[in-house]
């Protein structure tokens, strides 16, 4: 221990010998101090492996476009019992034998055919709908047709990818202006490996990639930023308080475990809605416009959190260590978390402060002391 | 210091209720997209590059019109960038409004030059071949006064016109149509092709003809075969659509309701456009059987001059209108091919008679009307969402967030209690306000809450309760390190806020983008995201923020911390 104001009830320690329920405790508690920079390296790796394979994938295999991006047609028929062969003959009939046809069954009973052609022009997609509504037996008004012509796919490419450039633009110059330009490098890298590996998963599994898709990612890159501004803000917030000469690392180590639970509780409160989403809209009462937008959210909450703590904290760590006063020198972070806790001049540390009334017009001179744990709530 | 904060607070909460109070007294409630109550959406794109924004404008007041003219309630034609957004929710005749917006093409009007029966119908050139069975190629353009006269010798005519024109037109069921609408200056066509009629010369044509005035000389005379007829037909026996010109010899067909050939024409270069119309309506003639389409010109040069100098040409059966018959051409396709009947028209007194019945008469006068488009609009998406489709996604969408958000509810509770139900809350008043908003927007602005929309407000539940949890987790901390909870609130509220501030907007920025760089269902995405972005950062202020300070001075629950989900310090040391 190197931490002079540690004692050996120091929660410190703690955590790792009391297993589980003390670490829950811990974070309820907020007394949590995970060495999350012991995993930095490991997390970095993982994040660029993760980001490799995507892009391998993306070349070998690329994307399962859907028909709003190549251009096609799809009929959605209500069928009590149409065969997805008698579909397939139809579709032949009209020369469109290699059509892709599905027969989806709600949780309430009802039969959907998905019949998804190479049609783009809207007359022949008429045709299409005339003869399925015959195979079906119900009225052309209860056929949903979505027709897509050949060269939209590449306008909403080329929108997306322009909306995401200036995106990228306006938020490297926004985080530059508010916080610090080595923290927009931390955020861009983050976002580009959440893109990359929400991408990657579309990949590798073959989903269909639709406009939903897409809204999905755009998204995804609102939550990964959000969550990279609340722990940048406060790195930032006790790099500033933080008066003596202290690693980075230290710095944000300290940060990631003040800002942990509040991430952990955002991820679970927004994934909640999102689960529900999958489960009740998609697969019980067969919405497929639900299941293509939780899908891409889930996983991009997924690794939106991941990168906020192993993508982007790393990251910015290792800039900020380059300038003097945040320079590396070799000590264990989790035992310098102190100096950035309760080092400035004139503080009483601990107990003290804790029954201390401290009005809110204090002279905020640093991160109030964490307090120590006491014996009685071991 | 007690009242401190609670005005807000009573503010809000007021304020609130009451637009929540005002929007079910006036009735609003929020337009659903197409996805969720089914309709028709269709995104067109100009082909080809755009000279400038009116053309552009233009276009969409023209399909503006002609989707009021058919009766769609609460049509949504929107333009963003180049791209038109036409959305038609609730609309159940699909067909009829794809028709109608699909046709989109510059109207023009061509002479017919010769008339030739579909492709592997061909038979002798003998006279009045019964090859066609539709009624529009009998058509007939008539004069002043025509709607009144009907006392014309009309099987004569009607002979006549079997004789004049090889393999095109048959008597008999068409006979009817003509006869209600023939005048007494009708019998005098006699033209067949290449045969032009003396008397008839009187009035005065240019020698180089109407529109093919502009054209002379263009037309590669090499393109065209001995008998007339162009090269280079495809497989229906028509000018691929790509080699259609204005100044170009072509040949192009009439079509039945499947899309069949039923006649070809050769049609000589563009006499005029639709630009030269003024308006089209259809109704009955006096006898009140027969419907008939009135198209209105424009005066003077640009409009019924044109038209009249075509009309005399074809009228006096000179080698530019040998048939005698002027085609109007919507889409590369001919709509009717009405013969002329007199040299020269009033403009206003033009009636074009044929097999209509009430609904083919008034789509005919809707794409005369609005059929001139400054700009080809080509369809790029067409969607079609049945209404049981859409009631049941809307139905999935409803359950879904409704159990994400009771999920959520638990958690929060569970987890911060007071502060928990402080945020509950807060939430069901943000969505109380967000759903005014919507309902506002949708009934003043046509937005429409699509399945997108949905989407996003299911995720911005996440993104108001982050707000929550940023000023919580600031204040456990607080307390945490010894603070009381009373003493921290305005301290942790400050710093959680900036934190806040700026997180939300960066997520400003984004759905700001997304929202003018983007079209269709990612556009109604971005707004409700920045929406419910807003009303979360009022809520925070207005209402978080109050609403725990009240609890922080309340005797019974600032020390209470258990209560609060907070880590209880004094009671630990």
């Amino acid at each position: 221990m190197t931490d002079d104001m540690g004692t050996p009830e120091d929660s410190v320690v703690e955590p790792e010998r009391s297993g589980l329920r003390a670490n829950l405790r811990a974070l309820y508690q907020c007394t949590n101090d995970f060495d999350f920079t012991r995993l930095f390296k490991r997390g970095l790796v993982i994040a660029v492996l993760v980001s490799v394979i995507s892009i391998i994938s993306l070349f070998t295999r690329g994307l399962n476009l859907g028909i709003d991006f190549k251009g096609g047609s799809v009929w959605e028929v209500p069928v009590t019992d149409v065969s997805v062969e008698d579909a397939r003959d139809v579709m032949e009939g009209v020369g469109l034998g290699d059509a892709k046809i599905q027969l989806a069954v709600n949780a309430d009973g009802t039969k959907i055919l998905r019949v998804q052609a190479d049609v783009t022009e809207v007359d022949a997609s008429r045709e299409v709908t005339g003869d399925l509504a015959d195979l079906a037996e119900v009225p052309v008004s209860d056929i949903a047709v979505n027709t897509v012509g050949p060269s939209w796919g590449d306008e909403i490419t080329r929108q997306a990818q322009r909306a995401l450039v200036y995106f990228f633009i306006a938020i490297t110059l926004y985080i530059s202006f508010r916080l610090e330009w080595k923290m927009a490098v931390g955020a861009l890298v983050s976002m580009a490996h959440d893109l990359l590996l929400s991408v990657g998963v579309y990949s590798i599994l073959r989903i269909e990639v639709t406009p939903a898709t897409l809204i999905s990612f755009l998204t995804i890159l609102g939550y990964s930023l959000y969550d990279t501004i609340v722990v940048f803000d406060r790195a930032l917030e006790n790099s500033s308080r933080t008066v003596a000469k202290t690693p980075y690392r230290v710095i944000m180590n300290r940060t990631l475990n003040q800002t942990l639970m509040r991430s952990v509780n955002t991820t679970v409160a927004t994934i909640l809605p999102i689960i529900s989403m999958l489960i009740f809209g998609a697969l019980l009462l067969g919405a497929k416009t639900l299941q293509e937008f939780g899908l891409a959210l889930l996983v991009g909450l997924t690794s939106g959190a991941y990168s906020s703590l192993f993508v982007a904290a790393p990251i910015v760590s290792w800039l900020k260590e380059r300038e003097p006063k945040f320079a590396y020198t070799g000590e264990a972070p989790v035992a310098m978390a102190a100096a950035v806790d309760g080092e400035a001049p004139g503080r009483p540390a601990r107990r003290g402060a804790a029954r201390r009334p401290v009005t809110p017009a204090a002279p905020v001179g640093a991160i109030p002391p964490r307090p120590r744990k006491t014996k009685k709530r071991k | 210091m007690r009242r401190k904060g609670v005005l807000p607070l009573v503010f809000f909460v007021v304020f609130t209720l009451g637009t929540l109070a005002w929007t079910f007294i006036v009735g609003n409630s929020p337009v659903l997209g197409l996805d969720l109550q089914g309709g028709v959406s269709v995104v067109l794109q100009p082909d080809g590059p755009v000279e400038n924004e009116d053309t552009l404008n233009q276009a969409v007041d023209i399909i503006r019109n002609r989707i009021d003219a058919l009766g769609v309630a609460e049509p949504d034609i929107t333009r963003q960038g180049e791209t038109v957004l036409v959305q038609l929710p609730g609309v159940e005749n699909q067909d009829r409004v794809l028709e109608v917006i699909g046709q989109t093409a510059v109207l023009s009007f061509r002479p017919v030059l010769q008339t030739l029966p579909p492709v592997g119908q061909e038979v002798p050139t003998t006279t009045g071949a019964p090859t066609t069975t539709a009624g529009d190629g009998a058509t007939t353009t008539t004069g002043p006064g025509g709607a009144t006269t009907t006392t014309a010798p009309s099987t004569s005519t009607t002979e006549e016109l079997g004789l004049g024109a090889p393999g095109a037109l048959t008597p008999g069921e068409n006979a009817a149509g003509l006869q209600a609408t023939t005048t007494t200056v009708a019998p005098t066509t006699t033209g067949a092709p290449g045969t032009t009629v003396p008397g008839s010369t009187a009035t005065t044509v240019p020698a180089d003809g109407a529109g093919a005035g502009e054209c002379a000389g263009v037309e590669d005379q090499a393109r065209l075969r001995q008998n007339g007829v162009p090269r280079g037909l495809n497989d229906e026996g028509v000018t691929p659509s790509d080699e259609v010109e204005p100044c170009n010899t072509v040949v192009l067909a009439e079509r039945d309701e499947d899309g069949n050939v039923v006649t070809r024409f050769v049609l000589g270069p563009t006499a005029l456009t639709g630009d030269a119309l003024s308006g089209a309506s259809a109704g009955l003639d006096q006898s009140g059987v027969t419907w008939l389409v009135r198209p209105t010109f424009r005066g003077g040069e640009d409009g019924i001059d044109k038209f009249n100098a075509a009309a005399a040409q074809c009228f006096a059966a000179a080698p530019t209108c040998p048939t005698t018959q002027l085609a109007i051409v919507l889409d590369d396709d001919v709509i009717s091919a009405p013969q002329i009947q007199t040299d020269s028209f009033e403009r206003d007194q033009i009636q074009i008679s044929g097999d209509f019945d009430e609904s083919s008469a008034k789509d005919l006068a809707l794409v005369l009307e609005y059929g001139a488009l400054p700009v080809e609009l080509v369809p790029q998406q067409t969607q079609t969402v049945s209404a049981t489709l859409g009631e049941d996604s809307l139905r999935a969408g409803l359950v879904a967030g409704i159990i994400g958000l009771g999920l959520t509810v638990i958690f929060m509770v569970g987890y911060y209690r007071l502060l928990g139900v402080v945020a509950v809350v807060s939430l069901t008043l943000e969505f109380a306000l967000v759903w005014v908003l919507i309902s506002y927007l949708g009934e003043s602005r046509g937005l429409a809450l699509t399945l997108a929309g949905v989407t996003g407000l299911i995720v911005s539940i996440g993104i108001s309760v982050d707000s929550n949890v940023v000023f919580y987790e600031h204040l456990k901390e607080d307390v945490r390190n010894g603070r009381t909870f009373r003493s921290t609130v305005d301290r942790s509220f400050g710093s959680s806020f900036t934190t806040i501030i700026k997180a939300d907007l960066a997520s400003l920025i984004g759905a700001f983008l997304l929202y003018f760089l983007s079209v269709g269902p990612v556009r109604g995405f971005a707004l409700l995201l920045g929406i419910s972005t807003v009303v979360d950062l009022i809520a925070t202020w207005f209402f978080i923020r109050p609403a725990v300070l009240i609890l922080a001075r309340s005797p019974r629950y600032r020390n209470n911390y258990a209560a609060l989900g907070m880590p209880n310090v004094e009671a630990g040391s």
